[in-house]
């Protein structure tokens, strides 16, 4: 297995306070990692991490993919951009035409039962089609790399379990590698192969689930 | 009240109708008109830039405060005076000082509509690797239409009253200039006709180019 990512002791602090220390990991491609701990101990700050959002203060990060997507416990969707736009917005960033941004788009949506809604602004959308259009903003560009943070954490459970279903028929068709942010362990399981913890003692331990995808 | 202090808005209507089947009115009408555009258009341009570039950097914005409180604080017509000795009579005094006088309008909205852009949507666009000109057409433009759209407004009111003082003081036609002319000549229905005037170029403005553009911007909003 070829790794995807790799923290090499990695240190963050915001001004005087410190997230973590000497933080060291990899994960391989294609490997869906849960990534588990209460909060404030920085599991947001890894994924903004990879995503070049956060610089370390110490340390080195190698990353070995450049098509990095990101879902948000939060859609993050252009209020001013209809469903569609929103989904097609990256794609075009990304260097696609907009005949074939568009077709992606729209298949994406497609994907995600949304194809009714593609002309509607995302105030006029549920919180669970927002965080759906969000999740087709992200797999539309086919990434390498998904990151989640909580992406389901503001919805039902109702809601929550259709979407880590859709979530894994998809990783299904089109493996990727995943971090997936949680406070759930039980909602982590059903979708990651590999859990890291990180506990109040900042120390990451790694655990392999039993049932892969 | 006496009509040479104040004429009735029938005998101000009947004035304009008058004065509108003349080829005379419409030459000083569309010179304001232009000075009005081109003032607008420079002010606008360069206020908006500056805002963008302000609003992203704090240090450059620092830079700029001072010249920005000074345009702001200087009497409108200082400004003229200044003009009138640096450009004479004429378009390019009444142009520049419009430009003067709305770029910092608009700078000051543009600048604190940018800095109160959403940063997660930022990080959104920064994640998903925009061009500074996507980032500008569709996050932060967009994100500043509301703002933006209400200081362009305010910017061409106050660009309309003083292009009007401007050319009244200093210059050999356009509206203000007949401001000037018929109050010489004690034409009061003539020279309320032309105040009339000055507020059709606002609302050309206001009604028929800038709320139309507001709209579109704000449209998700409905």
């Amino acid at each position: 297995m070829t790794k995807a990512i790799s923290f090499d002791k990695i240190s963050k602090k915001y001004g005087n306070k410190g997230i973590f220390q000497d933080l060291s990991f990899s994960i391989n491609t294609q490997d869906v990692v849960g990534l588990l701990g209460p909060s404030g101990v920085g599991k947001t700050t890894i994924l903004k991490l990879i995503a070049s959002l956060e610089k370390p203060t110490s340390g080195k990060i190698d990353i070995f993919s450049k098509k990095i997507s990101y879902v948000f416990q939060e859609p993050r969707l252009f209020p001013w951009k209809t469903t569609l736009e929103n989904v097609v917005l990256p794609l075009r960033a990304a260097g696609f035409s907009k005949k074939k941004a568009i077709e992606k788009a729209k298949y994406s949506l497609y994907s995600m039962e949304l194809s009714d809604f593609t002309g509607y602004y995302p105030s006029k959308l549920s919180g669970g089609m927002r965080q759906r259009v969000s999740l087709a903003r992200a797999l539309s560009l086919e990434p390498d790399i998904l990151l989640l943070d909580e992406p389901f954490s503001a919805l039902d459970t109702k809601m929550k379990d259709s979407l880590v279903g859709l979530l894994i028929q998809k990783l299904k068709e089109r493996p990727m590698t995943v971090l997936y942010i949680s406070h759930f362990p039980q909602e982590v399981e059903k979708i990651a192969n590999k859990i890291f913890t990180i506990s109040n003692t900042k120390r990451l331990t790694e655990t392999l689930v039993p049932i892969a995808l | 009240m006496h009509e040479i202090v104040l004429a009735s808005p029938i005998q101000a209507t009947v004035a304009l109708w008058d004065m509108v089947q003349t080829p005379n009115f419409f030459e000083h009408f569309l010179v304001t008109l232009k000075r009005v555009s081109i003032g607008i258009l420079i002010g606008g341009f360069a206020g908006f830039s500056l805002g963008i570039i302000a609003g992203l950097n704090r240090d450059i914005k620092s830079l700029l405060e001072p010249l920005r409180w000074l345009l702001m604080s200087v009497p409108p017509v200082v400004v003229v005076v200044l003009a009138m000795l640096w450009f004479g009579m004429g378009s390019t005094m009444a142009v520049f000082l419009i430009s003067v006088l709305v770029a910092p309008t608009i700078y000051i909205n543009t600048a604190r509509g940018i800095e109160m852009v959403d940063e997660d949507l930022v990080e959104v666009a920064k994640i998903y690797k925009f061009s500074f000109f996507t980032l500008l057409k569709d996050v932060y433009t967009p994100a500043i239409a509301g703002p933006l759209s209400a200081a362009i407004v305010l910017g061409t009111c106050q660009a309309a009253r003083v292009v009007v003082m401007a050319e009244l003081l200093g210059a050999n036609e356009g509206v203000g200039y007949m401001v000037g002319f018929t109050r010489s000549n004690l034409e009061i229905p003539q020279l309320f006709a032309w105040v009339l005037t000055t507020l059709f170029i606002v609302a050309i403005f206001e009604f028929i180019l800038f709320r139309p553009i507001q709209n579109y911007f704000v449209r998700w909003k409905e």
